[in-house]
């Protein structure tokens, strides 16, 4: 196990950087260039353009480009195109936001899709079920804008509530209480939509995964020694439910920091999503390059991670 | 989101020539699977028809790009069954012509990244390894490239081409299957008679295609038609984005592009194209299941 | 203990759902004593000198004052300066001092011309005369100049060197003589042009020659000049003005801020303004002069740019200004800033000791920055920003609806299509006219706009003091536009599109994706052309790739744009020929000698009516040749619930309390004073009646 974490860990580290020359590669070699000033803008003159350049590197060719740029980021002095910030900063002040999204998200998918896919397994074959399977693959059908915009018509035009960003403004909150189920409203709104296709995934799979049991000999075995259904059922057919949990706790890390551009542009949501997707558009180079790198990083990551646990779980998988 | 099919060991399956009859038959004892058929086939022919004759120039009820100022942004009529967009042109008229480009661009990208998938998952899957060793990395490795930039820059260099679009889709979906088919390759390799066909000397890729292909094939294409309607919506996701087709062609995911801003003031613009999608994708994913039901006996769901 | 995580569990987080739900609902009715504004936009630096972007420009108009403003009717008025005085110092060189006192008994002679003039006193100073005018401009010193004889012009010379200005400075002083050297200005480490007496041919290659090879000194004579003409403005300060922080604020502030722009480590984009100051003083404490080396009108506007607190800034590196600063500003504004969350708002909060009265009524400014249009209206229909501008195909729906209230005028922006003039046939002027009766311009503007804007009729936008309403636009007429193109040698090909010579007249209209309006004006275009046989190709591209691989390189055939644009008449960068290269301004290559003249001229003129007639001529002249096809103005509708604020402003020594009213300046001019009636309470009590 050991030595197989460890090479895993050697590979993934070459991986990363074989990543991010890639990656930068693409971002640099993509038409178009950094222009934080916004608009045709009459009092940028070329020389402001060319101390801009200067500063951040965009001079150099592209291969001394990477390695400072690298070396920047490792000294922690990565700054950003578009404000000079550092770039750890723009990254690190949207994660509370991004965490909580995701790990709302995550969470609901597991906690609602074991409730569907137990529920589902316990009627399977009835007419309730299959009604509930198409339901589940209607979740998935349903591309995630299309409703993200229904539901805002519909709240915004009947209900009149806000909807967009992490709270709301212009109230004054009577109480604690108040203000931390604002800001849980506005991760809900975002986050069920994110989750829903989640969700139906989840029981689909653990709805399998339970029945597949429910098939297994030592069900059989616990049937004819008398046990009550319910406890044949909850004790020991359930316990194979834990499986597709795992896997989607496995893939937590990398998706606590993804997140979906979609979602978070039509919310006006401040995640990590956008950030990544404002910055290709502005080409603000320092900020991509740290991103692919952190995100690389937790993937592998978080794949190792799912990897290992499948194999503490399940004997039966051997790892290579 | 593409769910890992866990190791797991098998006995011996069924011999390759699985009476085909015998899945037609129970994939049509199931009413939904009908249900879903039979939408996917309405969907494909009011595609394949509306392709056809927009090649000639013919277009019903009217050509989707006639722009009518003066009646634009009018909700559903009778003249206008699902109203009018900000430059007068017909809704019904450019969803009809969406469809041929919408389940097209499913179609074909799914096919690229199902070539990808099945070569690669099957070398993976059948040789192990260090072979599979690196592979199943760059796949990792792919799965963490931003896959944003991989589109922009394609799209920027080449143009918003509508080939270009299919490829990079195609190029971005075949880790799911990659690993569907590795995982059945793993454990197909080690039944009795594949390892009595290399005992006895067979080469590599006979074996592949007359033993193991043929019993993999059923899960492999229920992962080919699922494939589809997640190419469908990962190109409504891009035009979203405003990376996708390009107008004035319409697809179903740019007429919701186009009128994001009048969503408060004609939501018809956004509920009717974003239904056809919904419809389209939902009734493969139902036929796909079905077909996934009917194709696993109850021995190899053990 | 399972039952509880399958069951349980969900039970929990629907009843959090739908609690976080009932608690929004409930609660959206209490309103804070705030003003919310959504921003496009999040702003890149709140430091003024630093930001180029509106979003940063719209937060520090609230925390920073400059040293004038503009009133409500876009007219120039004092801010931090309680009043200022424009004069200027003509200098005129002979060849020694008794040809200077004939020139000054000359000039003596004349004394009944001197109000006409505008001279207020004439000095004798060596072999100089100063000329001391009420008024700054060319004219007036022209005519005093052409009485004199043996005049002794000056030459501009620009030296480029590696070497830091002081030593080449002496160098400069030992090869012509110190005597002769006139003025010096520093442009920044390696730059400076110094004025020398004479048009001697060799003053360059005397300076060139004290110059030893290796450095490479790049000398330029930048201009002749018969004489120099040297505009200067004396601002007196407000005396009772103090920082956020409480400290005191002096014409100390404003001679920093001026360093500060010319700084080159500071890269400010707005440092080409400040470029024809010779120097700034500050003879007391709440005095502040600046000397200008010619004369340049659009310089007073400048004068509104943000006032820097030098007792902060003043010593530090930029390291310090990025950390300490320029997050977090300090300013002499009604707001000062409290809070700013990255990519979701910007807070200000009330200045308690502002210098402009009591006010102002509200607690706070809340800027919220949002993505689009739909996000800042969506956020505007749940109350969340207080007003929205409007999409012009929504103001219908707005202006029916009684709970709203709207407040429309011309904005200061139009809409273009820009033909690149390098490429044919768009070099033949015929062509540009037939197109742009081509065009229905009106139709446009009904059905873009829903009716909201009129037809561009030039450079310059309605609400402009110096905007010429006289100008003629071309109307929509198909067959003039056809026999236009004939005459030009344009003619229908076989597939109706017409040839000439063999070419087809086809090309590609570009612009930038994500904007629908500029799709909308491409496709209509696309099809007005069609019906006079030209095929037109759109393209739509990202912005970063718009600009950078086709506007920047000059690399398209047609552009559709619009430009926003301040109240300035200075429009040199777009039209000037010498501004046609790469990553400048005048995109499309425009060059006209005698717009080029006006252009220069007009920065030098000081009279309004002056400046009126200038500005009218080049408009007119412009829009006849057609480099872009000049297409509308749009109006800019904003929407209020309505009785969220009103205003208690002072006037004439009392207060008039009304509701929000309509300038020149917008609708929000008097936001300063705005206050939410459910707060009426904690205002003071009104002196006078209000007036409803």
């Amino acid at each position: 196990m050991l030595n197989f974490i460890l090479r895993r860990l050697a590979i993934s580290s070459v991986l990363i950087f074989i990543i991010s020359i890639i990656s930068f590669l693409m971002i640099i070699l993509a038409p178009g260039g950094p222009n934080p000033w916004g608009e045709l803008n009459p009092k940028i003159t070329p020389q402001v353009k060319e101390m801009f350049r200067k500063k951040f590197h965009l001079d150099r060719p592209i291969h001394e480009q990477y390695f400072l740029n690298m070396r920047d980021l490792f000294t922690g002095r990565l700054k950003s195109i578009k404000d000079e910030r550092p770039v750890i900063s723009r990254i690190l002040e949207r994660l509370p936001a991004t965490l909580t999204l995701n790990l709302y998200a995550i969470s609901i998918s597991l906690i609602f899709g074991l409730l569907w896919g137990v529920w589902a397994a316990r009627h399977a074959g009835t007419t309730a079920d299959m009604l509930s399977s198409m339901g589940a693959f209607a979740l998935i059908a349903l591309p995630g804008f299309w409703v993200a915009y229904l539901i805002l018509i519909g709240l915004v035009n009947f209900a009149g509530v806000p909807v967009l960003g992490t709270q709301s403004y212009g109230i004054e909150f009577p109480s604690f209480a108040n203000l931390w189920l604002d800001r849980l409203w506005h991760v809900v709104l975002p986050g069920t939509i994110l989750a829903l296709g989640g969700i139906a995934v989840q029981s689909r799979y653990i709805r399998a995964t339970v029945l597949e049991a429910m098939n297994e000999d030592y069900i059989r075995t616990a049937r004819a020694k008398g046990l009550p259904e319910e406890t044949v059922f909850y004790k020991h057919a359930l316990r194979n439910a834990v499986r597709p949990l795992i896997t989607g706790i496995g893939s937590l890390l990398p998706a606590l920091i993804g997140g979906s551009l979609i979602i978070e542009t039509i919310f006006a949501y401040p995640g990590m999503g956008r950030l990544g997707y404002e910055a290709v558009l502005e080409r603000d180079y320092p900020t991509l390059v740290a991103l692919n790198f952190v995100v690389a990083a937790l993937i592998l990551l978080g794949n190792l991670i799912a990897d290992v646990l499948y194999a503490v779980v399940d004997p039966r998988v051997r790892l290579e | 989101m593409t769910t890992e099919a866990p190791i797991k060991a098998t006995s011996a399956p069924t011999p390759a020539t699985t009476p085909t009859k015998r899945v037609l038959r129970k994939f049509f004892a199931n009413p939904v699977a009908i249900g879903g058929l039979v939408v996917i086939l309405i969907f494909v022919l009011t595609a394949l028809i509306t392709g056809i004759c927009a090649l000639f120039g013919i277009y019903f009820p009217y050509d989707p790009n006639a722009t009518n100022l003066a009646i634009k942004l009018n909700p559903p009529s009778a003249a206008h069954w699902l109203g009018t967009d900000n430059l007068g042109r017909d809704v019904f008229s450019r969803l009809l012509n969406g469809s041929y480009i919408s389940l097209s661009v499913g179609f074909v990208a799914m096919a690229v990244s199902l070539l990808l998938g099945v070569v690669i998952g099957a070398v993976s899957g059948y040789y192990g390894g260090w072979i599979d060793n690196i592979l199943m990395r760059i796949v990792d490795a792919l799965l963490c490239f931003p896959s944003f930039f991989l589109i922009l820059t394609a799209v920027a260099l080449l143009g918003p081409d509508i080939r270009i679009i299919i490829l990079v889709i195609g190029l971005l979906s075949w880790t799911g299957t990659a690993r569907l088919v590795r995982a059945e390759f793993l454990t197909l390799r080690e039944t009795e008679y594949v390892r009595a066909a290399r005992a006895l000397g067979q080469r590599t890729w006979p074996i592949i295609f007359r033993h193991i292909l043929p019993n993999a094939f059923a899960p492999i294409f229920v992962t080919a038609v699922v494939g589809i309607p997640d190419a469908i919506l990962i190109e409504a996701g891009l035009s979203f984005i405003n990376l996708g087709v390009q107008p004035p062609q319409a697809t179903w995911g740019n007429i919701i592009t186009d009128g994001r801003s009048y969503l408060l003031d004609a939501w018809w613009l956004i509920v009717f194209p974003g239904l056809a999608i919904f419809l389209a994708a939902l009734s493969f994913y139902l036929v796909g299941d079905a077909l996934r039901a009917a194709t696993t006996t109850r021995q190899q769901s053990k | 203990m399972i039952k509880f995580f399958v069951y349980g569990l969900p039970a929990l987080f629907l009843a959090l759902i739908v609690a976080s739900f009932l608690n929004v609902v409930l609660l959206t009715t209490t309103k804070k004593n705030e003003f919310s504004i959504g921003m496009l936009g999040e702003p890149s630096t709140l430091n003024p000198i630093k930001a180029a972007d509106s979003a940063a420009g719209q937060v520090t108009g609230s925390i920073f004052n400059g040293l004038l403003k503009y009133d409500e009717n876009i007219e120039i008025t004092t801010d931090l300066a309680e009043s200022y005085v424009l004069t200027q110092t003509t200098t005129v060189f002979f060849e020694n001092e008794n040809t200077a006192l004939t020139a000054l008994l000359r000039l003596e002679a004349s004394r009944s011309r001197w109000p006409g003039w505008q001279l207020s006193s004439v000095r004798l100073e060596g072999s100089a005369l100063l000329i001391k005018l009420k008024q700054p401009g060319i004219d007036a010193s022209q005519e005093i100049v052409g009485m004199f004889d043996d005049k002794v012009p000056s030459q501009v010379v620009r030296v480029e060197t590696k070497e830091p200005p002081g030593v080449a400075l002496e160098k400069i002083r030992a090869s012509i003589g110190g005597g002769k050297i006139v003025r010096v200005w520093v442009e920044g480490a390696n730059a400076f042009e110094v004025t020398v007496l004479g048009a001697e041919e060799d003053a360059k290659t005397k300076i060139a020659g004290f110059f030893p090879k290796e450095l490479e000194a790049k000398i330029t004579i930048f201009e002749t000049l018969p004489f120099l003409a040297e505009p200067e403005v004396l601002f007196r300060l407000r005396q009772n003005v103090l920082w956020h922080d409480g400290e005191p604020f002096t014409s100390r502030d404003s001679a920093f801020t001026f360093r500060a722009l010319m700084d080159e480590s500071v890269a400010s984009p707005r440092k080409p303004d400040f470029d024809t100051i010779l120097f700034v003083e500050t003879p007391s404490p709440f005095e502040f002069r600046v000397v200008y080396r010619r004369p340049y009108s659009p310089a007073l506007s400048s004068w509104m740019m943000s006032i820097l607190p030098a007792h902060l800034l003043e010593g530090k590196p930029q390291e310090w200004w990025v950390e300490n600063f320029d997050r977090k500003p300090i300013g002499t504004g009604p707001f000062k800033f409290a809070e700013w969350k990255t990519n979701e708002f910007v807070r200000l909060d009330r200045n308690p000791i502002y210098f402009n009265g009591p006010g102002p009524w509200l607690d706070g400014i809340v800027y919220r920055i949002l993505g689009d249009q739909l996000a800042l209206r969506l956020a505007f229909e749940t109350h969340q920003v207080d007003f929205w501008g409007v999409d012009p195909w929504a103001v219908s729906g707005f202006a029916k609806d009684k709970r709203f209230e709207l407040f429309s005028m011309p904005g200061n922006s139009y809409s273009y299509i820009g033909w690149n003039l390098r490429r044919p046939p768009f070099d033949d002027e015929r062509v540009r006219i037939a197109l742009a009766h081509a065009i229905n311009i009106p139709e446009m503007v009904k059905y873009i706009l829903y009716g909201h804007g009129t037809q561009s009729i030039g450079v310059f936008t309605p609400q402009m003091w110096f905007f010429n309403p006289d100008v003629k636009p071309f109307m929509y007429d198909k067959d003039k536009a056809r026999s236009l193109l004939a005459e030009a040698g344009w003619v229908p090909g076989p597939d109706g599109i017409l040839v000439k010579d063999g070419k087809r007249f086809s090309f590609k209209l570009i612009t930038n994706n994500g904007n629908e309006i500029r799709r909308d004006i491409a496709t209509l275009v696309q099809d007005n052309l069609r019906q006079i046989g030209i095929e037109v190709k759109i393209e739509m591209y990202e912005w970063a790739v718009f600009l950078r691989n086709f506007i920047n390189k000059g690399e398209f055939d047609a552009m559709v744009l619009g430009w926003a644009l301040g109240p300035d008449y200075d429009q040199y960068q777009i039209w000037h020929s010498s501004q046609a290269n790469p990553e400048q301004l005048n995109v499309v290559s425009y060059k006209n000698p005698k717009v080029d003249r006006l252009l220069e001229q007009i920065r030098q003129e000081y009279q309004r009516t002056k400046i009126i007639s200038m500005a009218g001529e080049m408009q007119e002249t412009i829009y006849r040749q057609q480099p872009y096809l000049f297409l509308y103005v749009p109006e800019s509708t904003s929407v209020v619930w309505k009785d969220s604020f009103r205003i208690r402003r002072p006037v004439d020594g009392g207060w008039v309390d009304t509701p929000i009213e309509m300038t020149k300046a917008g609708w929000s001019y008097y936001s300063d004073w705005f206050y939410r009636p459910e707060f009426a309470s904690k205002l003071p009590p009104l002196k006078e009646p209000s007036t409803p």
